[in-house]
């Protein structure tokens, strides 16, 4: 049998745009939930962000501002979380939950108008360089910008988190807030801003999802990869390189089972579809079993509502 | 240069409590100044106003004549004011140098270089790569006092800083701070500890209730003056009566071992002491030496191998501690709010979650709410808690009350054994000593006490045997009277 080098290149890149939206949701709450704020509203923050996308870009026709308004959408809707958990100190698991549900309502009914619109195609970079070199072509080139800023992301997000003063006082603040207050740092503020850029990196990832991945809107498009999204923050231990290796897990079964059921392989379709979902849990799990180093990246003030008292 | 700091009439009201009453005082560098007094006597809400945690509601606050306006904690440090707290202020999975470079505006290599001069100078050792949490106290106020020093701050402001630290590192730390003053830093020096006053300080100003009651040279005050402005009513001393206690065996701990899957706890290897009827064995350590671990395997909170503890002749190693209590064994845990009881729950309701068999707290899986309280009144009156509302969530509790009812909870069944881990940690003069005298009490019934602490004063004060716990190791158990504080804080120290 001849395989040819070029369709595994294809089907790795396949996997590789379907880890583009996790990475991107991920590596967002991930600096989020460094902050010590836990916002279960990803999926909703998501869905936000992929109508935004794709309403703006239908009425606009521009994809540059369809683009920035999925961020500035998942911004705003961020803002409300923000808004309850600092300022009102509501409970985050509670006003995440609630944001999930407004999201997919919400979208819903502003995607009324454009279900069944066709979508525009996204322009692609280094599309000449397609044919260069066998098996690495397809992975390397030929996709959106989005997709090579999600690949960047996590590497990025690393350096911030370790090498920045800024990082640095990200990971003070989720360490331990009250100690960060009495240091001089503004924890509400610090924690505002990683709240609103969580909810930027959702909403791009939205936008990926209903604009390049499946340029189209459907009602509940994001299909619980919010939820894929968070788990793989915390079973990754808060850390951005295993976030990536997380989602190609789950990008590539995902993608694998769906062959498998094509081809008619004889295993139940429901344990096929379950399999990704159990495979990532189970690796990252093994992974990241050393529980001295998951003390060290976990915040220690995850999801504790953090009162200034005078 | 002298530095001058001035209080002026500053007062600070929570709803229910007067915090600062109206509180003048006025510190000149050279010499170092002991704010005194009891918990809740206001000395931490004055600190926390210097160090602008809190903001006064009146009064003014002057550093060399000039106004102070301190909103924040970051107008403190302008200001040269630095400030130790008690619960430190470290961020425990950041390294040590991310911990010092967070709030300093230098660059890498020159803090560096900062921190090592500060190192050498004052004969600090602390690697400064490794995360807060793996060090020791001692080493982590190293770290607060670095952080304060790289400022090269006019005051330094000390909260409670002893209470973490064995008799070593405490003569350290006063030798630091004397080196400190010397070099012109303004020390205030926070603390209820009266021994501490009396070696360290140069002046005092006694706080009770909110009010400034005294500043005097130390010179001219001893320890019981001192104690006594402090408490501001005559104490009596305590002291336990030695007799001839029984020779019959009570426990026996044999080969007990626990080996936790946590790096962060403490492994016990080879446990093995026996105590009689009638004697209290203290075991004496720096806090994180497997305490907390130890009081969780005598309580059955771990359980362990059976035949490992014999308790009146039973081998109870594998019951929990509800089956324990069953045979006479009580526990008085170390966290009060967190362990020993539920913060939101009644007092009543907390009484009845020390259930017996015998105690009839439950009829057919209803609650016998008449029964309960009934019992719940007799607790408090015979232990003097300070409340007749049963009715109140324990949380409203002073930490003095609370640790009465607790201890009153584990006695009234007349247990043979008491096991208490920290039992005044955090309390005030009065209730420590009630708390003394009640275990004095129970000795002197023929009934026995573990009593882990990390308060050698009161090791020394209650115990018949001692024996120190280091790294999950217990030392030999010595009788108390061939014990001194130096002694122990060596074997503490895990020395020989």
């Amino acid at each position: 049998m001849i395989v040819d080098v070029n369709f595994v290149g294809l089907i790795i890149a396949s996997i590789m745009a379907s880890a583009v939206p996790l990475i991107l949701a991920s590596c967002g709450e991930l600096i989020t939930e460094r902050s010590g704020v836990l916002n279960l509203g990803v999926e909703g923050m998501m869905i936000i962000g992929a109508i935004s996308g794709f309403a703006l870009m239908t009425v606009t026709g521009s994809l540059i501002i369809a683009v920035f308004g999925a961020m500035l959408a998942g911004v705003l809707i961020s803002t409300i979380f923000a808004f309850l958990t600092q300022t009102l100190i509501t409970n985050h698991v509670a006003t995440g939950l609630a944001l999930t549900i407004f999201g997919i309502g919400i979208s819903a009914m502003i995607g009324k108008n454009f279900v069944g619109i066709p979508g525009k195609e996204f322009p692609v970079l280094f599309e000449g360089l397609k044919d260069t070199i066998p098996l690495l072509s397809p992975i390397l080139f030929g996709h959106s910008i989005v997709f090579y800023f999600a690949f960047a992301l996590p590497f990025i997000t690393g350096y911030f988190l370790k090498k920045t003063k800024i990082g640095l006082i990200v990971r003070a603040v989720g360490d331990s807030p009250e100690s960060a207050s009495n240091q001089g740092i503004n924890v509400r503020f610090v924690r505002y801003a990683c709240i609103l850029y969580g909810g930027a990196m959702c909403g791009l990832a939205g936008a990926y999802l209903s604009m390049i991945y499946t340029p189209q809107w459907i009602e509940n498009m994001t299909g619980g990869r919010g939820w894929i999204a968070l788990a793989l923050v915390v079973f990754s231990t808060w850390n951005p390189i295993k976030i990536l290796i997380g989602a190609m897990i789950f990008g590539g079964l995902t993608i694998i089972q769906f062959h498998m059921q094509a081809i008619g392989v004889r295993i139940p379709v429901q344990f096929l579809t379950a399999l990704p979902y159990i495979v990532t849990i189970i690796v990252l799990v093994v992974i990241s079993r050393d529980s001295r180093k998951i003390r060290l990246s976990t915040p220690s003030s995850l999801g504790k509502s953090f009162h200034k008292d005078n | 240069m002298n530095t001058n700091l001035k209080i002026s009439n500053v007062t600070k009201i929570y709803p229910g409590c007067v915090a600062n009453d109206n509180v003048s005082l006025e510190f000149n560098s050279g010499k170092i100044y002991a704010l005194l007094g009891e918990n809740g006597a206001g000395k931490s809400t004055l600190v926390k106003i210097l160090s602008g945690v809190v903001i006064p509601d009146e009064g003014k606050i002057y550093l060399n004549k000039n106004i102070l306006k301190l909103n924040s904690p970051s107008d403190a440090k302008k200001n040269d004011i630095g400030m130790v707290f008690q619960h430190f202020n470290l961020f425990e999975t950041l390294s040590v140098f991310e911990n010092l470079i967070i709030d300093s505006d230098e660059q890498r290599e020159n803090l560096k270089e900062k921190i090592d001069t500060i190192m050498k100078k004052y004969n600090f050792s602390v690697d400064l790569d490794v995360p807060v949490l793996n060090l020791s106290a001692g080493q982590k106020q190293k770290v607060e006092i670095i952080r304060c020093l790289i400022r090269s701050p006019k005051v330094l402001i000390m909260d409670e800083p002893t209470s973490v630290l064995t008799e070593q590192e405490t003569s350290e730390l006063f030798l630091s701070l004397k080196k400190f003053s010397e070099e012109g830093i303004l020390i205030i020096y926070i603390t209820h500890k009266l021994k501490e006053v009396m070696q360290l300080c140069d002046e005092v100003a006694v706080m009770r209730r909110g009010k400034l009651v005294s500043v005097s040279q130390i010179n001219n005050e001893n320890i019981e003056s001192l104690a006594n402005k402090m408490v501001g009513q005559d104490l009596k001393t305590i002291k336990k009566k030695k007799e001839n206690t029984s020779s019959e065996q009570l426990i026996k701990i044999t080969n007990l071992n626990f080996t936790s899957e946590d790096p962060f706890e403490t492994n016990l290897v080879d446990i093995n002491f026996s105590l009689n009827r009638g004697e209290c064995l203290g075991i004496a350590g720096i806090s994180g030496n497997g305490q907390s671990e130890l009081f969780q395997v005598l309580s059955g909170e771990i359980i362990s191998n059976k035949n490992s503890i014999e308790f009146n002749k039973n081998f109870i190693g594998n019951l929990n501690p509800q089956e324990r209590r069953e045979y006479l064994m009580a526990f008085s845990p170390e966290d009060r709010l967190e362990q020993a009881a539920i913060p939101q729950m009644a007092i009543f309701e907390n009484v009845a979650l020390n259930n017996f068999k015998s105690s009839n707290f439950f009829n057919n899986g209803l609650i016998n709410e008449s029964k309960i309280k009934e019992h719940s009144k007799k607790i408090i009156s015979e232990f003097n808690v300070n409340t007749d509302n049963i009715d109140l969530k324990s949380q409203f509790l002073s930490g003095g009350n609370l640790q009465k009812l607790i201890i009153g909870r584990e006695l009234i069944t007349s247990p043979d054994l008491l096991i208490c881990f920290n039992p005044t940690w955090g309390l005030d003069v009065g209730a420590i000593n009630y708390i003394h005298e009640t275990l004095i009490k129970i000795n002197e019934q023929n009934k026995s006490i573990i009593l882990i602490s990390t308060d050698t004063d009161e090791l020394l004060k209650l115990s018949d045997k001692i024996s120190v716990i280091h790294r999950g190791k217990l030392s030999k158990i010595m009788n108390a009277e061939d014990v001194t504080s130096e002694k122990l804080g060596i074997l503490m120290g895990g020395g020989n």
